[in-house]
C-alpha cells in the first residue's frame, strides 16, 4: 500500500531491508544478468566464468537445455535447438514466414490460439515460453550467485518493440515466475549503465552494433529524465556480414573450391578469430586446414578494413536517417554510446567517431552495457537507493488507433506521447437495446489499418439496453509506463461498467498463460504453495505497517471514528491471521482492507496532490 | 487562481518532472495492484496536463474550457473569409517549395512567416480573453489551430525535401 506512504523524492520512506534485484538483456545472440554489488554494477557468470548466454535453447529431452550446450546441438539437431527466438516475440505466423530462412523450424498453428508454435520433441511451444527458458536459466543464475530469491527484475527489450512484442516479453517473465519491475528500453538502460542521467541535459546516440543487427538510437536527456527521440537500424546487418566479407575474401586467396556446408562453416570461424585479433594486434595469421584443402596467409588490419568499410557506410547511413526523423543534426549530439560486441572493431570507432565529430563511449564491455544499466535501474527500482532521483520516463513508440469506418485508423494517442498516458472516448448506441460494441485496436503511423499492426479487438459487453443514441459509452485507454495498454469501459449515464474481453491479435490469451504456469508449476506444486504463502505473509506484514503509519500521520484528520474503528477491525483479523492463515485465506483478508480502505487511500492521495499543488506554482507557473 | 496564456514553459516542465518524481509508477513498484493502478492513473494526469498546457492552441482551448466559453464542435471550420484566402495562398506557397530548386531555402522562410503569424494570433487571443470577449478569442483559438498544421504541414515537405 505505498499511496499510503507518499514522500517526495530523497525523503526517506520506511526503511526497509536491502532488496535484491537483477537486469536482465534478453538479447537475440546472447542474454546477460546482472546486479549491483556494494554499489556497483556487475554482470553475473556461469560455472565456468562465462557472463554471456547464448540465446538458443534445445527441446530434445525432458529438461530444456540453455545456452552453450544447447549452441553446441545446433547443427547435429536444428529442428530442436531454437535460437534468436526474439525475432518471434509478439509475431504472427504471417511474419515469421516473411522472416524466411532465419527460422529453419518446423510452425504449427493451433485452434483458439493466434500464437504460432514451434514443434519440437518436447511439445508445441510459443516464443513466450521458449524465452521463459532462457529468463529461468539466467534467474537460476543470480538466485545461486546470492543465496536467495529474486525481488525483481528489469528487462530490457529494443525502443521500437510494438505492444504486442512487449507483451509477450511480458509474459514470458510471468511465465518464468519473475516479478518484473518494468520493462527498459535498451539504449536507455546503455546511457544508465554509462550514469549519463548525471551528465547534463543534452542529446544522446546509442550506436547498437550486434551480431546481426544495427540499431541506432537518439535520446534527449532532459533533467534526469530520458526520452528516446528516433530509432532505426537494420535488422539484417551485424558483425556476421564483416565474417562472410572475410570469408569470402579467403575463399578467393585460397582458391578453394567445392566448399560444402562444413569447409563454409569453417572458414567463417577462421574468419571470425582474425577479425577478432585484428580488434588489438596489426596482423593476423590464418590457418585452413579441412580434410586436403589446406591454406594459410596473413592478413593485416587494413586489408581488413578495405573489406568491412562499406558495412559500416550502411550503418552510418542508418544514422543519417534516424537524426532527420528526429528533427536534429549530427552536431547536437553530445554523447555517442557503443553497444554490441561489432563496436569493438577498431574502425567501427573510428568511422562513428568522425561521423558523429566526438569520441564515441566504450569503456564499458560492450556486451554487457545493456544488462548493467537494467541492473542499475532494478537497484533504483527495489528502493535501495532512496536518494536517486533518477527516473526514466518512456515515450510511446508507435501510435494507437482504433478501426473507424472504411478501415481507417484514427490515431488516440500519437506516437511520442510520454507515458503513462490515459484517453477517454465517448461511443453511443446505434440499435435499440443494442448491449454490447466491439473496438478494434491498431498500432502504427499509416491511414489505413491494413498497413498498421492489429493489436487486439476488445468486445464490452453488459451495457444496459436503451434506446438507440441514448447510451453514452465512455470508452478509457489507458497506455502504462511500459508502454502496454488496457482498455476499461462505462456506461455513463446509468454507471454500469462494461465486461471486457480481450482477443490479443498475436499475444497469448490469459487462459493459455494461466494453463502454461500450471503446467509449470505442476512439477513443483508444494514449492509453489510455500512460496505463495510466505509471500502473503511478507504482504500482510506489509500491509499492517503501512495501515499503521499512515493512521498515526493523519488518521484522526482524515478520518471519523467509526471509521478509524473499521479500519482497526480489518487490521486486526488480518494481523491475527498471519501466522495461522492459509495463503488465499490471507490473500482474502488483504484485499478487505484495501477495499475497506480504499476511500482513506483517495482521501489521503486528495491530500497530498493538493498539497503538492499548492506549494509553490500555482503563483510561479501562472497557470 | 487567475488563469493566463503567457507561461514560462521551462518552468512547466519542471513542474512537471517534479510531479512525476513524486506519482511515476516507477515509485511504486514494491506496492499493492491497486496502488499501482491509482499511480498509473495520476502519472497520466501529470502527463496529460503537461501536454495540454505546454501547446499554445490546446492551452488557449482549455483556458476558454475553464472560463465556461463554450466551444462548437465545428472548430475546423472559420467563417472569416480574407483568413481562409491566406490559409489557401499559404499551403500554396507550402507546396510550390516541393518542385522549387530552392525549396529548402524558401520553406525556411515560409517557417519563419508562420512562427510571427502564431505569434501575433497568440497575441490576438491574449487581448480577447482578458477582456473575456469569447467568441472573439474561440476565433483566434481556431486561427492558431489552422496555422499550427500548416506548420506541420512545412516541416513534413521539410523532411521529404532532405530526403531527395
Amino acid at each position: 500500500m505505498a499511496l499510503l506512504q507518499i514522500s517526495e523524492p530523497g525523503q526517506a520512506t520506511v526503511p526497509h531491508a536491502h532488496r535484491y534485484s537483477a537486469g536482465i538483456d534478453l538479447g537475440t545472440t546472447n542474454s546477460l544478468v546482472a546486479t549491483v554489488r556494494s554499489g556497483e554494477a556487475v554482470c553475473l557468470p556461469d560455472e565456468e566464468g562465462r557472463s554471456l548466454l547464448p540465446s538458443v535453447v534445445n527441446f530434445s529431452n525432458a529438461q530444456p537445455l540453455v545456452g552453450y550446450e544447447a549452441q553446441a546441438l545446433q547443427t547435429s539437431d536444428p529442428l530442436n535447438s531454437i535460437a534468436s527466438i526474439k525475432r518471434l516475440m509478439g509475431r504472427a505466423r504471417q511474419d515469421v514466414i516473411q522472416l524466411g530462412d532465419v527460422v529453419p523450424y518446423e510452425f504449427v498453428t493451433s485452434e483458439g490460439s493466434n500464437v504460432p508454435r514451434i514443434r519440437t520433441l518436447a511439445g508445441d511451444l510459443s516464443a513466450v515460453e521458449i524465452s521463459a527458458e532462457i529468463l529461468k536459466t539466467l534467474v537460476r543464475r543470480a538466485t545461486q550467485s546470492h543465496g536467495g530469491d529474486l525481488d525483481g527484475v528489469v528487462i530490457t527489450v529494443p525502443a521500437y518493440f510494438d505492444d504486442a512484442q512487449r507483451q509477450a516479453t511480458r509474459d514470458a517473465a510471468t511465465l518464468a515466475g519473475l516479478n518484473l519491475f518494468r520493462l527498459l528500453n535498451e539504449p536507455t538502460a546503455a546511457a544508465v549503465a554509462y550514469g549519463l542521467d548525471r551528465d547534463a541535459d543534452g542529446l544522446i546516440a546509442v550506436y547498437d552494433l550486434g551480431g546481426g543487427t544495427f540499431d541506432i538510437s537518439i535520446l534527449r536527456l532532459n533533467r534526469g529524465v530520458f526520452e528516446v527521440l528516433a530509432t532505426g537500424g537494420d535488422s539484417s546487418l551485424g558483425g556476421d556480414d564483416m565474417d562472410h566479407a572475410l570469408g569470402e575474401w579467403i575463399i578467393q586467396q585460397g582458391g578453394f573450391t567445392d566448399i560444402d556446408a562444413k569447409l563454409a562453416r569453417h572458414i567463417l570461424l577462421a574468419a571470425r578469430k582474425a577479425k577478432e585479433k585484428l580488434t588489438t594486434a596489426e596482423s593476423a595469421e590464418i590457418l585452413i586446414d579441412y580434410r586436403r584443402q589446406k591454406w594459410s596467409g596473413t592478413i593485416d588490419r587494413q586489408q581488413l578494413e578495405e573489406l568491412i568499410q562499406v558495412l559500416i557506410q550502411k550503418t552510418l547511413t542508418a544514422c543519417r536517417r534516424a537524426l532527420r526523423d528526429a528533427g536534429i543534426s549530427k552536431n547536437d549530439i553530445g554523447q555517442v554510446v557503443m553497444v554490441g560486441g561489432s563496436t569493438r572493431v577498431p574502425l567501427v570507432q573510428s568511422m562513428t567517431g568522425e561521423f558523429f565529430a566526438r569520441e564515441p563511449m566504450c569503456d564499458l564491455d560492450p556486451d554487457k552495457v545493456v544488462a548493467l544499466g537494467a541492473a542499475i535501474q532494478a537497484d533504483i527500482l527495489a528502493g535501495n537507493k532512496p536518494d536517486s532521483d533518477m527516473l526514466l520516463l518512456d515515450v510511446l513508440p508507435l501510435s494507437l488507433g482504433i478501426e473507424t469506418m472504411g478501415g481507417l485508423s484514427e490515431k488516440i494517442i500519437n506516437r511520442n506521447t510520454a507515458i503513462p498516458v490515459s484517453r477517454g472516448q465517448d461511443f453511443t448506441t446505434f440499435k435499440d437495446g443494442q448491449t454490447a460494441m466491439s473496438i478494434h485496436v491498431v498500432q502504427g503511423e499509416r491511414e489505413l489499418v491494413s498497413d498498421c499492426r492489429s493489436l487486439a479487438r476488445f468486445e464490452l459487453r453488459g451495457f444496459p439496453p436503451m434506446t438507440a443514441g441514448a447510451a453514452r459509452i465512455r470508452v478509457t485507454y489507458q497506455v502504462d509506463a511500459d508502454g502496454l495498454m488496457s482498455v476499461s469501459a462505462e456506461e455513463t449515464t446509468s454507471g454500469v461498467s462494461a465486461d471486457i474481453v480481450v482477443k490479443p491479435s498475436y499475444g497469448l490469451t490469459d487462459t493459455e498463460i494461466e494453463s502454461m504456469l500450471r503446467a509449470s508449476m505442476e512439477h513443483a506444486r508444494e514449492d509453489v504453495e510455500l512460496r505463495m504463502l510466505k509471500e502473503q505473509q511478507v504482504e500482510a506484514k506489509r500491509v499492517v505497517e503501512a495501515i499503521n503509519t499512515a493512521l498515526a500521520q493523519d488518521g484522526e484528520v482524515l478520518l471519523s471514528k467509526s471509521e478509524i474503528a473499521q479500519i482497526h477491525e480489518h487490521r486486526d483479523r488480518l494481523e491475527a491471521a498471519i501466522e495461522t492463515g492459509s495463503a488465499t485465506e490471507l490473500k482474502q483478508l488483504i484485499k478487505a482492507i484495501e477495499d475497506a480502505s480504499e476511500f482513506y487511500v483517495a482521501r489521503r492521495m486528495n491530500a497530498s496532490v493538493q498539497e503538492a499543488l499548492a506549494g509553490k506554482q500555482i503563483n510561479e507557473v501562472d497557470i | 487562481m487567475n488563469p493566463v496564456f503567457d507561461i514560462d514553459c521551462s518552468r512547466l516542465h519542471a513542474e512537471q518532472q517534479r510531479l512525476q518524481a513524486i506519482y511515476h509508477p516507477d515509485r511504486y513498484v514494491g506496492a499493492s495492484e491497486r496502488d499501482k493502478r491509482v499511480s498509473v492513473q495520476v502519472a497520466s494526469w501529470v502527463n496529460q496536463a503537461y501536454a495540454t498546457l505546454q501547446d499554445p492552441v490546446k492551452r488557449s482551448r482549455y483556458l476558454l474550457e475553464i472560463s465556461g466559453a463554450e466551444i462548437p464542435d465545428d472548430a475546423t471550420t472559420t467563417s472569416d473569409t480574407e483568413f481562409l484566402m491566406e490559409q489557401i495562398e499559404l499551403r500554396e506557397q507550402v507546396e510550390s517549395c516541393r518542385h522549387d530548386q530552392d525549396g529548402l531555402q524558401r520553406s525556411d522562410q515560409i517557417g519563419t512567416g508562420l512562427a510571427h503569424r502564431a505569434d501575433e494570433l497568440a497575441r490576438d487571443f491574449v487581448s480577447h480573453f482578458e477582456a473575456a470577449e469569447f467568441v472573439k478569442a474561440i476565433e483566434s483559438s481556431r486561427k492558431m489551430q489552422f496555422i499550427q498544421r500548416i506548420q506541420q504541414q512545412l516541416s513534413e515537405l521539410q523532411f521529404e525535401l532532405e530526403d531527395l
